[in-house]
């Protein structure tokens, strides 16, 4: 079995017996979206640039103790995640400097006024931006991580029930912004 | 079905299309997708929809690109974190140079060959008796310190009489070995360069030959 094949598990389980090679592979592996999905979750590149380093040092350190329930990736999306939040509580709202707000997406606009210039994909694409942190990260998890419903529950530690509540609260603002601007899909 | 139970039916789908899309539903929720798609005339608009949200989504994420140089700070953390990387148990520095020399080009692995050998003749001298742990050296009357030699690592299932009986014939002697990987100096009783040549592929070219590394070899006309 060569490195391109093995799975995910077995770098985990490499790395429970202190095997850089594999955690560096794991890191290739995953870094990237760790790295885009704290960036989504505070808003901050800086931040997610820290954190996602963190999350693959945690890997190092609980590799021994994980137990396989779960996908890798699952797993540090729930690292990346609870690592975030605590960094988000610590430093409450004085976190975001200038740089940082300049990276936040601005709903002050009205889809109206932002879509005269856009075509359908970019609005989209700027309304997913602007959904409500928690709607926007069901929206994340499912298209672009492509975690399944029981999967972003054990990410962001809410009921199954709640992940689809949120999905759908989501697509729903998603379609009202989309009518807003003047492109109706039928739903809501 | 009612209009309310109609819309509930739709509200649903809506909410599990997502998941349709990324390939995680399974089971009774992922044959009632199948199904309204399969029957619902409004049903492939809305996956139409779906699959536009889902290239916005990737499109805002990929928008954001991770630092070129996460990596190699990645790895300093790592020894930061970890400590100084351990050497392999049980390799002597003897074996992780005859790995180098191996990986050499020829013109390169003699005169590496020619220096690990002379560090390999050193310290088994300084051993009272020329013996050590790691290897011995035949008796000095034999000089054979002096006569061109090679490096040779036998396969591990290499019967000792086979060699013995190859050396013999060949008039060939091991000066020093092994080393806690296998690895033996082999003299080679070679007058001119031909004939040392001749002689170390005829070592190459035997079933217990794992490796085997040219070493000093005869200078022809001096």
């Amino acid at each position: 079995m060569n490195a391109a094949t093995e799975t995910d598990r077995t770098l985990v389980g490499r790395v429970a017996k202190g095997d850089r090679a594999a955690v560096r592979l794991l890191f290739m592996r995953h870094h990237a979206r760790i790295y885009r999905f704290v960036a989504r979750q505070t808003g901050s590149e800086m931040m997610a640039d820290d954190i996602a380093n963190e999350v693959f040092l945690e890997l190092w350190k609980q590799a021994p103790s994980f137990e396989g329930r779960s996908e890798v990736s699952t797993w540090l999306l729930g690292i990346a995640r609870f690592k975030a939040l605590s960094m988000l509580r610590k430093k409450k709202e004085d976190w975001i400097d200038d740089d940082d707000a300049a990276q936040v997406p601005d709903s002050a606009d009205t889809p109206e006024v932002v879509t005269m210039k856009e075509d359908k994909a970019a609005a989209l694409r700027r309304f997913v931006d602007a959904l409500p942190e928690e709607h926007r990260t069901v929206i994340d998890l499912a298209y672009y991580h492509g975690q399944s419903v029981t999967e972003i529950g054990e990410v962001l530690d809410i009921p199954v029930a709640t992940v689809k509540t949120r999905m759908f609260y989501a697509r729903k603002k998603l379609g009202e912004a989309l009518k807003a601007a003047g492109y109706d899909r039928g739903w809501p | 079905m009612s209009a309310a139970e109609k819309m509930s039916r739709r509200d649903e789908m809506e909410t599990l299309l997502p998941f349709y899309l990324n390939g995680s539903l399974e089971g009774a929720e992922l044959e009632a997708v199948e199904e309204w798609l399969a029957t619902d005339p409004a049903a492939m608009a809305a996956l139409g929809e779906a699959e536009a949200e889902f290239s916005g989504t990737a499109a805002a994420n990929e928008a954001i690109r991770p630092p070129a140089d996460a990596l190699s700070r990645f790895a300093k953390a790592l020894d930061a974190e970890a400590g100084p990387v351990r050497a392999p148990a049980g390799q002597s520095w003897l074996a992780k140079v005859f790995g180098r020399v191996t990986a050499m080009p020829a013109g390169v692995a003699w005169a590496a060959a020619a220096a690990l050998l002379a560090l390999v003749l050193v310290q088994s001298f300084e051993q009272p008796g020329g013996k050590g742990n790691d290897f011995e050296v035949a008796g000095a009357q034999d000089d054979l310190a002096k006569l061109p030699f090679a490096l040779v690592k036998f396969k591990p299932d290499a019967k000792v009489a086979d060699i013995a009986a190859f050396l013999g014939q060949n008039g060939l002697k091991i000066a020093g070995g092994p080393t806690a990987d296998g690895v033996f100096h082999l003299a080679i009783p070679a007058s001119t360069a031909a004939d040392y040549d001749r002689l170390v592929g005829l070592v190459a070219a035997q079933p217990f030959a794992d490796t085997v590394i040219q070493g000093r070899k005869p200078v022809d006309g001096g």
